[in-house]
C-alpha cells in the first residue's frame, strides 16, 4: 500500500479549496480574479521558497524580508538617480547576495545559530534601509521597469508569475538533482554525519543563505516594480507568513525535509483562501483567523500521520524480528 | 557544476526571451474581460472605503460613520483595509476590491506612489477612484476628501493656544509626531504663519521637537523642555499621541495653571487630562463624520454629481470645495474640551 505523499495531499487540499471557492464565491473564476491571484502569488512565493531552503538545513532566515527591502531600495536609488534599468537590477541582486553572504558567513564559518544571526542582520538591514531612506519611500522607476511586476506575457499571463515558476523549477532542480541540493538535505538531517562523510558543511550552508538572498532579491524586483516604490517595510508582512507557508508545505522545521512543490501548494492555498474569502466579503481579520486555523489543522494532521507511520513501522519491524 | 551553469544559462536566455515579448503587451488588458462593470449589480451601488489600516480607534470611528452613511443613503459600503499600515497589503486589498467589481473605491493611502499603478488598473475597469483622509496621487483620483484645510487647522491651533495662555507674549514650544510626516508639517507651518503674522511677541524656544509617535518620548521631551525653559508658557503638540505625553508631564509636575497645552488629540484618550486641565483643549476633526462624508460624496461621484462649494451634506455640514473642483474640505475642526470629551467614543 503506497500512501500519498505529504505534498500530494496538500495539492489535493489546494484543488479542493479551488473547487469549493469556485462554487461558493461569485466571480472566483472570472479572468479578473484569476489574473489578480497570479499577480499576488509571485512575490510571496519567492520569499517562501527562500525561507524553505533555509529551513531545510534546520535554520531560519529572519532577515529575508529586510534583505528584499535593502535590495529593493538599492534598485530604487540607482534608478531614481538615472542609472539604466539592467545595471540597477544587477546592483540590487548583488546587494541582496552580499546580505546573504553576511548571514552565510556568520552561520557557517563562525557557527552562531541562524535564528540569532538573522535576527541581528534583520535589525542591521532595517537600520541601513532606514538611514538610506529616512523612512520615506523611494520611487521614480522607468516605465519599462514597471512591466516586470505589472506586465503581461503575450498579453495573457503576468510576467511575474512566469518568473516565479522559473525560479520554482530552478529551486526544485537544484535541490533534487544537484550535488549541492542533496547535501542541503543531508546537512539538514544530520550535520555531523554529513561532515564525517566528507561534505564541506560550511560551503553548503553558505550556498543556502546566498540562494535564499537571491530569491529575496528577485522578490524585491517584482515588488518594487509592482508597487512603484521601495520602502523600509517593503514586504515585511511576508516574514512570518513565509515561515507558515514553508511549514504548511511540509517542510520539517527541524530540517532535513522539504519540497518545492509543497511550498508552492501552500502558497496557492494561502492565495486561494485570501482571494476567495475576500470575494465572499469576509472581513480581513476573520481571513486571518481562518488561515491560522487551517495552518494549525494541517500541521496537526501531519504530526499525527508521522506518529502513525512510525508506529506502523515499529510494528512491522517487530513482526519481522519475530 | 557544469549542469548548474547550463541551467543558469538557459534561465538567462529564457528571461531574455520573455522580456522581449512583454513590453508591447503591457497595457493591453488581459484577454477575455467579461462584460465590464455591469455585473454584480443588484441595483445598489457598491462603495469601497479603504483605510490605512483596520483596528485602530481612529479608523474604527470613521468606519462607523461610513457604515451609517451606507444605511442612510441606501448603498452597499465595504469598509476593508490592511491589518497593518503596509503599502503592499493595501495594494492587495484594492486588487481584491477590483475583483469584487465595486463601483467606487475611496482610499486613504499608506504610500501614495505605491497605489498609483493599482488605482490606474481600477480606473481601467471603470471604477471611480477617490481618496480620503490622506491624498493619493492627484492625477489618478477624481475626488480628494480632506478632513481639514491644513493651513487653517494650524492657524486655529495656534490661536487656541494663545487664547489658553491668556497673553500675547511668552515662550512656547512645538512637539510633533515625526519630522517627516507631511500632514503634521503642513499644520505646523500654518501655525507658525499665524504666530508670525499676528502674534510677533510669542517666541518659539526651539525648533519643532520630534516625539516618534510615542507617548513616553513625548512625556520625556516635555519634562526636558520644562526644565530647560522655566519661563515656558505653552506647548503645541501635533499627532494624536504627543499631546497625551505632554499633558502627562504637566500633570505630574502640577503645572496645569502655568503651562497651556493644546494638541491634536482624540477625545477618549485625552479626557482624563482635559478634566484636570493638564491638557487645555484637544483639536481634531470627527473621524466618523469624515467616513460619512466620504461615502456620501462617493455616491454622488457614482451618480455623476460633482460636489459644490458650500454644499450642505446631511449629518456632516457645509463642505468647502477648492477651485480645482476635486479637493473637498470637510469643514472647521472640532474642539474637544473637558465638557464635551465624554460625548465621543473614540
Amino acid at each position: 500500500m503506497k500512501a500519498l505523499s505529504k505534498e500530494s495531499i496538500l495539492g489535493l487540499i489546494a484543488l479542493g479549496l479551488i473547487v469549493v471557492m469556485s462554487v461558493l464565491a461569485p466571480g472566483f473564476l472570472s479572468s479578473q480574479n484569476i489574473t489578480n491571484m497570479m499577480f499576488q502569488i509571485p512575490e510571496f512565493g519567492l520569499i517562501a521558497l527562500g525561507m524553505m531552503v533555509v529551513i531545510v538545513t534546520g535554520g531560519i532566515n529572519l532577515s529575508i524580508t529586510y534583505t528584499a527591502a535593502l535590495a529593493g531600495v538599492a534598485i530604487a536609488l540607482m534608478q531614481s538617480n538615472g542609472y539604466p534599468m539592467l545595471l540597477s537590477i544587477l546592483v540590487g541582486i548583488v546587494v541582496g547576495l552580499v546580505c546573504g553572504y553576511i548571514n552565510g558567513f556568520i552561520v557557517s564559518k563562525i557557527g552562531v545559530s541562524s535564528i540569532l544571526v538573522t535576527l541581528g542582520t534583520m535589525v542591521l538591514f532595517e537600520g541601513i534601509v532606514l538611514s538610506l531612506t529616512k523612512g520615506n519611500s523611494i520611487s521614480g522607476f522607468s516605465e519599462s521597469y514597471s512591466l516586470i511586476g505589472n506586465g503581461y506575457y503575450m498579453g495573457l499571463v503576468p510576467l511575474s508569475i512566469i518568473i516565479f515558476i522559473l525560479f520554482a523549477i530552478l529551486t526544485g532542480v537544484l535541490l533534487t538533482k544537484s550535488k549541492w541540493g542533496r547535501s542541503v538535505y543531508m546537512v539538514g538531517s544530520n550535520p555531523i554525519a554529513t561532515l564525517f562523510s566528507g561534505v564541506n558543511n560550511s560551503k553548503i550552508l553558505m550556498g543556502v543563505y546566498m540562494y535564499s538572498a537571491l530569491l529575496a532579491s528577485i522578490a524585491a524586483i517584482i515588488m518594487t516594480s509592482r508597487y512603484n516604490m521601495a520602502k523600509v517595510d517593503l514586504g515585511s508582512s511576508y516574514l512570518l507568513q513565509s515561515v507558515a507557508a514553508a511549514v504548511l508545505g511540509g517542510t520539517a522545521i527541524e530540517g532535513g525535509y522539504g519540497k518545492v512543490m509543497g511550498t508552492v501548494y501552500a502558497v496557492v492555498i494561502f492565495q486561494v483562501l485570501s482571494s476567495g474569502l475576500n470575494l465572499l466579503e469576509v472581513p480581513r481579520s476573520i481571513v486571518g483567523v481562518i488561515t491560522g486555523a487551517i495552518l494549525i489543522f494541517v500541521l496537526i494532521i501531519n504530526f499525527a500521520k508521522a506518529k502513525f507511520d512510525e508506529k506502523k513501522q515499529k510494528k512491522m519491524q517487530e513482526a519481522n524480528a519475530a | 557544476m557544469k549542469k548548474f551553469l547550463v541551467t543558469m544559462l538557459s534561465l538567462v536566455l529564457m528571461i531574455g526571451l520573455l522580456t522581449g515579448c512583454v513590453s508591447s503587451n503591457s497595457s493591453s488588458k488581459s484577454g477575455g474581460e467579461d462584460s465590464g462593470k455591469e455585473s454584480g449589480k443588484d441595483g445598489k451601488l457598491k462603495i469601497a472605503v479603504v483605510p490605512k489600516l483596520v483596528g485602530i480607534p481612529y479608523f474604527n470611528a470613521s468606519e462607523k460613520g461610513a457604515i451609517q452613511a451606507g444605511k442612510d443613503l441606501g448603498v452597499d459600503v465595504i469598509y476593508t483595509g490592511p491589518t497593518e499600515a503596509d503599502a503592499a497589503q493595501q495594494v492587495k486589498v484594492i486588487e481584491d476590491l477590483i475583483s469584487q467589481k465595486v463601483d467606487v473605491i475611496a482610499v486613504a493611502p499608506n504610500d501614495p506612489a505605491a497605489l498609483t499603478p493599482v488605482l490606474k488598473k481600477a480606473k481601467e475597469q471603470g471604477i471611480k477612484v477617490m481618496d480620503w483622509d490622506t491624498p493619493a496621487d492627484q492625477s489618478v483620483v477624481e475626488l480628494s476628501v480632506h478632513q481639514i484645510d491644513d493651513e487653517a487647522f494650524g492657524r486655529h491651533i495656534a490661536k487656541s493656544l494663545i487664547e489658553k495662555i491668556g497673553s500675547e507674549e511668552g515662550d512656547i514650544a512645538i512637539l510633533t509626531g515625526g519630522l517627516s510626516a507631511a500632514n503634521l508639517n503642513s499644520w505646523i507651518d500654518g501655525a507658525k504663519k499665524e504666530l508670525d503674522e499676528n502674534f510677533p511677541k510669542i517666541k518659539l524656544v526651539s525648533d519643532k521637537i520630534a516625539t516618534d509617535e510615542k507617548q513616553p518620548v513625548a512625556y520625556q521631551k516635555t519634562l526636558d523642555l520644562i526644565k530647560s525653559n522655566p519661563e515656558l508658557k505653552g506647548i503645541m503638540a501635533y499627532s494624536t499621541i504627543a499631546p497625551i505625553g505632554a499633558a502627562q508631564a504637566i500633570q505630574e509636575k502640577g503645572l496645569q495653571d502655568k503651562i497651556a497645552v493644546v494638541g491634536t488629540a482624540l477625545p477618549k484618550d485625552s479626557k482624563p487630562f482635559l478634566e484636570d486641565g493638564s491638557l487645555d483643549v484637544g483639536i481634531l476633526w470627527e473621524p466618523d463624520k469624515l467616513g460619512y462624508l466620504t461615502v456620501a460624496l462617493a455616491k454622488d461621484l457614482a451618480d455623476g454629481k460633482k460636489p459644490e462649494n458650500g454644499q450642505e451634506v446631511e449629518n456632516v455640514g457645509k463642505i468647502e470645495v477648492w477651485e480645482d473642483g476635486k479637493t473637498v474640505i470637510m469643514g472647521p475642526p472640532t474642539d474637544f474640551t473637558a465638557e464635551n470629551a465624554g460625548d465621543f467614543n473614540y
